[in-house]
């Protein structure tokens, strides 16, 4: 077996990370001639990056995502995965009627999404069955791993034994239901199952262990093994267990094409960059001025849009004002003429955001039909989140408004590289763990927030920044916007970055980014 | 300071109440030495003066004297500054550090520019810090909190630069801010501005222009749970959330002030402030005033931009049919409290009353309305067709329901001074009859009878213009303004056509039919031409002066040419050959605000007495139950569990939970480490691991003997149903109140405060004269209270005559009577059964209650003002001398506040009742104010005006829209009057009111029931009122009230919070377990879909109804479908279809 240890993934090579970051974001002088450069960039495809990154040699060229990266990243000596397959056949199962084909050269199989399956009556033992399902989805997957037992037989059991008491180590596993401080800079988690729940004690002595803690948010599910004080009241940790992904998921075999991923167009906002959007458009009908970009738009077999296509109304204060489309409607009746324009041998599948005109609880159903008639045909709307097959590569769609809680609350994720947010949601197996900040949630019969299986990539957007990491295996993208900066932004310091397009190949995973800027 | 300067008469009355207030206390010392209070005397220091009230409020001893040194000397600000350098360079008090000096510096400075009354200074500033600037030098950080508030922002300001001068003198450096640190800044306030509110927003620019440039580092606690996104973790700003007392200071303090703060720094020469000159000269950009000055008063809409339901609107911006200003004062307007006639409260559906808040356009943002019957009354179109004035309010109540338009609301009048304060330019004045008045006198030497000069026949006032020249009276002009030439064309035509006037009777009459159809019938009523239609005719009486303003003679032929203008009024003048001046020229747009306050004070949850009993009184806190409650089927009966300080008594060693020990000594704190569980003495932290001493334990206490004991204590009987305790104690030390006092406020039905008084709370209202028969008072009565003649010097006999009144004496309304009544009798009971002394009140009716003491204090402030209760009024408000309400630092904009009766207060009050959290010192009467000095109250009571007529010049400075101050000189005002005798007496008022309280017992904004009852009299109003644009209401109402509540519950709702119904525990989200881990109890949402749902229906049938533009509609349209989807199973919906459908997605 090899040691997983020695995969060099996102997590523990932060440097990587920066590099990679800043390799989309800061070079702004080359970005702008991004367009004419990948020309020649895209002459030696699929690196289009790598060979203008070479122009650059200060910068990390082996870090980015072409075949130097992929190289250095996936090394051949994989194994299977182990992960136990219940999770797999279980979604499967659990999702019969979820389960949507739309055949055809570019198939997509919709795996669970909520649209049409909404069983939300605004109940209280519906909030507490949407919990308890999240409880024993993600236990079920820590416990492959450690031997835990209910919460409830910590406290029937006298652990008061004389001498050397306490030294047996035991594992619970629970949900995350209150985070403190004690005085001396410790770490106190309430930690809860369906049976009861119980203080976890995270002493700062211990660096690692409490380094890790201080990501811990509300509402995750965690495996802690530890032992119990003399007097039974608290548990003094040894080791956190996240759900994770198992370092053995093996890569799987792609198919052939690309993907193109996009999120956050914003038409009918003022600040919506219709030019940029129309070369993209041409870009896509193979109208590029450049031979190689040509070519490439015709390997695109998917268009992927994560949400907030268009600007919506309502959304904040006074957003009257920053609109050039006062009307929902009409703002939907020009996205889909610009729809419209795209070829139809690229199948292009819509999933709404927090400015769509849905409910703003997620996970949220699909555009009303209503809406979706103004659209071709052959375009396949689905939730959010929603998680997708595309001719065999498994894609997670989600929207990301959870970003903005993990922006805030996990030390050292930021809006300038969001596709470290996503890292943490995938750390923890679900994609908005905490409950009762800025995600609004309807609370259904199954939490549809849990990543699982594991995807091949997951694709979010919302904050308006690009950022591509991969996670054992896992490519995450966080696609940026078609929007220019608006004046909340700029109040906030947020600087978007739009106009920029990530392009998955679906054979192998490697990314490219398009500017249209 | 020093000697009060007043006339014999004021120094007798200040006396016997000095007298009266020491005689209290010597009762309340007695019985205090012999009950179970926290101390043996009475706990509220009495203060004469600010230097006084400064001094018991900081603590800071030295302090008053210094201050009264320094006052002979200079200004109030000045010597605020000066008096904090002294405390500061330690010339006053004694501290340990630098730190806590300037600390101290900075608290006395501010409570010297409060006057010494307001919370601001011990509450507002958390602490003051030192910290580093990057080149090692040390700097001052303030740390402000939300009391800050409080002090205004003056003072808020003033407190930034005493930081400034205090740290020169002491050698510390200025504030040098890091880049980061002063966009952190930008990116807060205006996060501040979006999650609270606040009055000015300064531009990022100038935030910026202040961090970098400010030298004292204005620092915060977090207050608001929003944290900021974008400039987080730094270094040395302690928090992500936003510093509301920072954002406070900066914005409404320096942005709004630095004109003040300028000018104290240039008296000061202080250096390193020269930025302010680019915030003044930035600020002045502004459109408005740059406007205002060249002659144009333009429609301002902020006071309707945001508009709540069921609070009308009653005109739009400066529109033709609003409010028409009067220049004037009534004996109870001023001091930001305007009067109307009553019948407009009538005809306006009854919203508005006395005291009664509303947010005005000019001058001020609000007012609070009183009745004055003197000014003109609405103007309304009958059903009949019928357009008449209403000025009386019976009238006005017989008329009502036959209202079809509200065509003019009618006048508001409103102070000189209220312009002044606001630093408003002056409107231009309506030709009213004061004004008239002079023009008459200028010209005529005829002696007319005053009742005929202020209602003048048509004759008279034609004569009066044709043989001297006087102006056409007020009478007889029209709003010729409100209409064009076209529309003056065409109703001159139509006259000239279809008119008929017979000269016997004076009476125009034109064909209704005919009127109706021109449009004519519309222009008459613009113009106020009143009438009556009888029999298909319009007949308007007196009506020759307005057939010679349209250029006719009495055949009603044409007389003149229509001159060559387009201003109206000339054109009348024209053609009549009279001068006539503009009639409305000023018209002031208004909208309710909140409704009056007369309601006694209540805690929530209420409670009788300080007394902990947990849960075990179930969740009306129930001292009964508690005392029959059993933890467990064979548990004690009466035993609860709850938490309590321990204490011991240092004479006989026993343990105890109260001040007192059953030996009668004084019991101290029990102090032990929370942690060691070790008792420690004479120290205040733990020898063994140096955490703080608590005397805090959860006890087993046994109530059912206490409950039993106190009731035998006070001889009453055990056969009450409801004494309210607290779950746990707030103070401390948690020790409890002596549980007798619970026992006789139940049996009087009173509640308490946190500090253990009994509060009633009631609007403002300011009054300065008063007549013995509207006060439900004799004149004999007044006279025992030491009022000797009227206004005019007429020994005082009536109870008919008007009487100045005396400033410490107070109005309350009759059910602030009852309760005061019922404190009294609780008083007296408590003196005689629990103190075991004489009774003091002996008070059976509310009559007996006239010349009892009472304490005012307003909310945010600590310092009581001694009051004397004189009468009683229908009206729910509370009337005092504005002096009054300005020692308590209120205005009259719709603020309220309380009273207690005196020897409850120097009773009852202790501080050690006073929760031990931030805040918990305001609303509290730490010091008492026995004497009110004009010069020691909030200053915008100088700028009241007391003449009994403005003068004639004031009226001609109107038309310039001059500046208000121009004026001072010649307007007899307060400021002018201080350090006289004068400050305290002859005071008048220009415009009379024959009823105070007139007008409806209460705003039916209380009466109506739910939100949509009064969201649909709010429409149905605007529907009646020319003035107001119903749809534009709608619109707004949806926008600013319906739309964001059905977003925040919709969002609630997904991101509630869940609630045990047994024991009220909280939770954040619902237990794995479904019940309550800690009772087993039942948990339910604290968000249901009714509270999402609740305006959904209303929103879309008034967006319907009204038109509201597609977007807001839209907006509802896209809020009911988010609802649906989230409340309705969408399998239910879909079965089948999506079966039929599957592999596709429509």
């Amino acid at each position: 077996t090899p040691d997983a240890s020695n995969i060099p993934d996102a997590s523990n090579t932060p440097d990587t990370l920066d590099i990679q970051s800043e390799n989309i974001l800061s070079d702004e002088t080359s970005a702008s001639n991004l367009v004419s450069d990948s020309i020649s960039s895209v002459k030696a495809p699929p690196q289009t990056f790598s060979s203008r990154s070479s122009l650059d040699v200060n910068r990390s060229v082996s870090s980015f995502f072409g075949q130097d990266n992929s190289l250095s990243s996936f090394p051949s000596n994989r194994s299977f995965r182990t992960e136990p397959s219940s999770s797999e056949r279980e979604i499967f199962l659990d999702s019969r009627d979820e389960y949507k084909h739309y055949p055809g050269k570019n198939p997509v199989t919709v795996v669970s999404d909520i649209t049409g399956h909404s069983t939300c009556v605004g109940e209280y033992m519906q909030f507490v069955q949407y919990f308890r399902d999240r409880y024993s989805r993600l236990s079920e997957i820590i416990r492959g791993r450690i031997n835990a037992r209910p919460i409830e037989s910590l406290k029937r059991r006298n652990f008061r034994r004389g001498g050397d008491g306490g030294s047996e180590e035991i594992s619970i596993i629970g949900m995350v239901s209150d985070i403190s401080s004690t005085t001396n800079g410790h770490k106190i988690l309430s930690l809860e199952d369906p049976t009861g729940s119980f203080s976890v004690l995270i002493r700062n002595s211990d660096k690692e262990l409490f380094e890790l803690a201080s990501k811990i948010l509300l509402d995750e599910v965690i495996g802690v093994t530890g032992s119990i004080t003399n007097d039974g009241s608290l548990m003094l940790a040894t080791k956190l267990i996240q759900p994770d992904v198992p370092n053995s998921v093996q890569r799987r075999t792609g198919t052939h094409g690309k993907a193109v991923l996009i999120s956050d167009v914003h038409v009918g906002s003022s600040q919506f960059m219709e030019d940029a959007w129309l070369d993209f458009l041409d870009f896509l009908k193979g109208e590029s001025d450049s031979e190689d970009m040509r070519e490439l738009a015709a390997s695109v077999r998917y268009l992927v849009v994560a949400g907030d296509i268009v600007d919506g109304i309502g959304i904040y204060p006074d957003q009257e004002l920053e609109l050039d489309i006062l009307d929902v409607y009409e703002q939907y009746r020009k996205a889909a003429e610009y729809f419209r324009e795209i070829p139809e041998r690229i199948r292009v599948i819509i999933s709404p955001g927090n400015h769509d005109a849905v409910r703003q609880a997620e996970p949220q159903p699909a555009l009303p039909e209503s809406i979706q008639a103004y659209f071709p045909e052959s375009i396949v709307f689905v939730g959010n989140p929603a998680f997708l097959e595309l001719d065999g590569v498994r894609l997670l769609i989600y929207h990301g408004r959870s970003i903005d809680d993990l922006v805030a609350t996990v030390p050292g994720v930021s809006y300038q590289e969001p596709a470290g947010a996503v890292l943490e949601m995938l750390k923890r197996r679900h994609l908005a763990p905490t409950y009762g900040s800025r995600v609004s949630i309807s609370p259904e019969k199954k939490d549809y927030f849990i990543i699982d299986p594991v995807p091949d990539i997951i694709h979010t957007g919302h904050v308006h920044t690009l950022g591509v990491q991969r996670y054992k295996n896992v490519l995450l993208v966080n696609s940026g916007t078609w929007q220019g900066q608006t004046e909340f932004q700029k109040r906030v310091n947020l600087v978007p970055v739009p106009a920029r397009v990530p392009i998955v190949d679906l054979e192998n995973f490697d990314v490219k980014i398009l500017a249209f800027d | 300071m020093g000697e009060t300067i007043a006339s014999k008469e004021m120094h007798e009355y200040f006396d016997e109440l000095e007298a009266r207030l020491k005689e209290a206390i010597k009762i309340a010392n007695t019985a205090r030495a012999r009950g179970g209070d926290p101390k043996p005397v009475v706990e509220i220091p009495l203060a004469k003066d600010l230097a006084d009230r400064v001094e018991n409020l900081i603590g800071v001893e030295g302090v008053a004297a210094k201050i009264r040194a320094l006052e002979e000397k200079m200004s109030r600000e000045e010597c605020a500054l000066e008096i904090g350098r002294q405390v500061a360079e330690g010339e006053v008090g004694n501290f340990a550090t630098k730190k806590d000096a300037v600390e101290a510096a900075i608290r006395v400075s501010m409570a010297v520019i409060t006057e010494g009354v307001v919370a601001a200074p011990i509450e507002g500033i958390n602490k003051v810090e030192l910290g580093k600037n990057d080149d090692g030098s040390e700097y001052i950080r303030i740390f402000y909190s939300g009391p800050i508030r409080s002090a205004g922002g003056t003072a808020q300001a003033l407190s930034v630069l005493v930081g400034d001068y205090v740290r020169r003198g002491i050698g510390i450096d200025r504030y040098k801010p890091r880049p980061e640190e002063v966009e952190r800044y930008v990116e807060e306030v205006v996060l501040y501005k979006r999650v609270a509110s606040l009055q000015y927003m300064p531009s990022e620019d100038e935030i910026r222009l202040i961090v970098k440039n400010c030298p004292v580092c204005i620092d915060g606690d977090p207050t608001e749970e929003a944290e900021v996104e974008g400039h987080r973790d730094l270094e040395r700003i302690g928090t992500n959330r936003i510093r509301g007392g920072m954002c406070l200071v900066l914005a409404e303090g320096l942005a709004l002030k630095a004109p003040k703060v300028k000018k104290h720094v240039n008296k000061l020469h202080m250096d390193g402030w020269d930025w302010l000159d680019i915030l003044i000269g930035g600020a002045k950009t502004g459109g408005d005033e740059e406007d205002e000055k060249k002659n144009k008063i333009k429609p301002k809409d902020k006071y309707i931009r945001d508009l709540i339901a069921g609070r009308p609107v009653f005109s739009h911006p400066s529109r033709p049919g609003g409010f028409r200003l009067r220049y004037g004062r009534s004996r109870n307007t001023s001091f930001a409290a305007a009067g109307i006639n009553p019948s407009t409260m009538v005809l306006l559906d009854d919203f508005i009353t006395n005291g009664t808040q509303l947010k005005v356009e000019r001058p001020g943002k609000a007012a609070a309305m009183s009745a004055v019957d003197s000014i003109e009354g609405p103007t309304v179109r009958l059903y009949s067709g019928d357009l008449v004035r209403i000025d009386d309010i019976k009238e006005a109540y017989e008329l009502r329901p036959q209202v079809e338009v509200i065509v003019d609301i009618g006048e508001i009048l409103i102070n000189y001074g209220d312009f002044l304060e606001n630093n408003h330019p002056l409107m231009p004045s309506p030709y009213v009859f004061e004004w008239w008045r002079y023009d008459y006198e200028a010209a005529c030497s005829e002696k007319i009878p005053e009742d005929e000069l202020k209602d003048p026949s048509s004759v008279l006032a034609l004569r009066l213009a044709e043989e001297y020249d006087v102006p056409l009276h007020p009478k007889f002009t029209y709003l010729w303004h409100d209409i064009n030439r076209t529309e003056f064309e065409a109703l001159r035509e139509f006259v000239i056509e279809k008119g008929n006037f017979s000269v016997e009777d004076e009476i125009l009459r034109l064909p209704l039919k005919a009127c109706m159809e021109n449009g004519v019938k519309l222009i008459l009523e613009k113009l106020l031409v009143l009438h009556r239609v009888k029999a298909g005719t319009i007949l308007i009486k007196e009506a020759l002066p307005f057939i010679l303003c349209l250029g006719l003679d009495c055949h009603l032929k044409e007389k003149a040419q229509m001159p060559d203008t387009d201003n109206m009024v000339n054109a009348a003048a024209l053609l009549s050959g009279f001068k006539v001046l503009p009639r409305a020229p000023s018209r002031i747009g208004a909208r309710m605000g909140r409704p009056e306050k007369s309601n006694l004070r209540k805690m929530s949850p209420a409670a009788q007495v300080l007394f902990p009993i947990g849960n075990a009184g179930g969740l009306t806190r129930n001292l009964v139950a508690a005392s029959n409650y059993s933890a467990s089927m064979n548990g004690k009966i009466g035993e609860i569990e709850v938490e309590m300080g321990i204490r011991e008594c240092p004479a006989c060693g026993k343990e105890t939970y109260f001040w007192r020990c059953d030996c009668g000594e004084y019991t101290r704190p029990k102090l032990f480490c929370p942690r060691c569980k070790i008792e420690v003495r004479n120290s205040e932290t733990c020898p063994k691991c140096g955490r703080k001493l608590t005397s805090v334990a959860n006890v087993k206490l046994d109530f059912r003997s206490i409950y039993k004991q106190a009731f035998e204590n006070v001889g009453e009987r055990e056969k009450m149903d409801l004494i309210k305790g607290v779950k746990r104690l707030m103070n401390g030390q948690m020790t409890p109140e002596p549980l007798e006092k619970g026992i006789l406020r139940a049996k009087h039905d009173v509640y308490i405060f946190k500090d253990g008084t009994v509060r009633y709370d009631m609007s403002d209202i300011p009054l300065t004269h008063i007549r013995a028969d509207e006060i439900g008072i004799t004149a004999a009565k007044l006279r025992e209270l030491g009022y000797v003649e009227d206004i005019y010097g007429n020994p005082l006999e009536r109870d008919d005559q008007i009487v100045c009144l005396k400033v410490q004496d107070l109005v309350i309304s009759y059910d602030g009577g009852g309760y005061m009544l019922r404190t009294a009798q609780y008083v007296d009971d408590l003196l005689v059964k629990y103190y075991g002394v004489e009774p003091y009140y002996n008070a059976k009716t509310i009559q007996d209650l006239v010349g009892v003491l009472l304490i005012g204090l307003a909310p945010h402030t600590s310092a009581g003002v001694l009051g004397r209760l004189i009468g009683f009024t229908r009206a729910s408000v509370g009337y005092a001398h504005p002096f009054f309400h300005a020692s308590k630092r209120r205005n009259c904009d719709g603020d309220e506040d309380c009273i207690m009766l005196l020897m409850d207060g120097i009773l009852n009050f202790s501080r050690a009742y006073l929760p031990e959290k931030r805040g918990g010192k305001m609303d509290a009467p730490l010091v008492l104010t026995t004497r009110i000095d004009p010069k020691e109250v909030d200053k915008e009571a100088h700028n009241i005006d007391v003449p009994a007529r403005y003068p004639l010049e004031f009226y001609r400075a109107t038309q310039e829209i001059k500046n208000p101050t121009e004026l001072e000189g010649i307007m007899d005002l307060v400021s002018s009057r201080l350090g006289t005798p004068e400050q305290y007496e002859h005071f008048m008022f220009t415009h009379d009111t024959s009823d105070i309280a007139a007008g409806p017992l209460n705003s039916s904004y209380k009466t109506l029931g739910s939100m949509i009852e009064k969201m649909e009299a709010q429409l149905s109003l605007a529907n009646k009122i020319r003035a107001v644009d119903a749809p534009d209401v709608a619109e707004r109402v949806l926008k600013s009230h319906f739309l964001p509540d059905l977003l925040g519950n919709l969002r609630a709702f997904s991101r509630q919070r869940m609630r045990c119904i047994k024991c009220g525990a909280k939770f954040r989200r619902p237990p794995l377990t479904g019940v309550c881990p800690k009772c087993g109890g039942n948990v339910v949402l604290t968000v249901h879909e009714g509270a999402v749902r609740k305006y959904l229906e209303i929103s879309k049938e008034i967006g319907e109804r009204y038109g509201v533009s597609s977007y807001t509609q839209q907006r509802i349209e896209l809020l009911d479908k988010d609802i649906c989807s989230l409340f309705e199973n969408h399998r239910v919906k879909q079965l089948g279809l999506s079966d039929f459908m599957s592999g596709s997605a429509r």
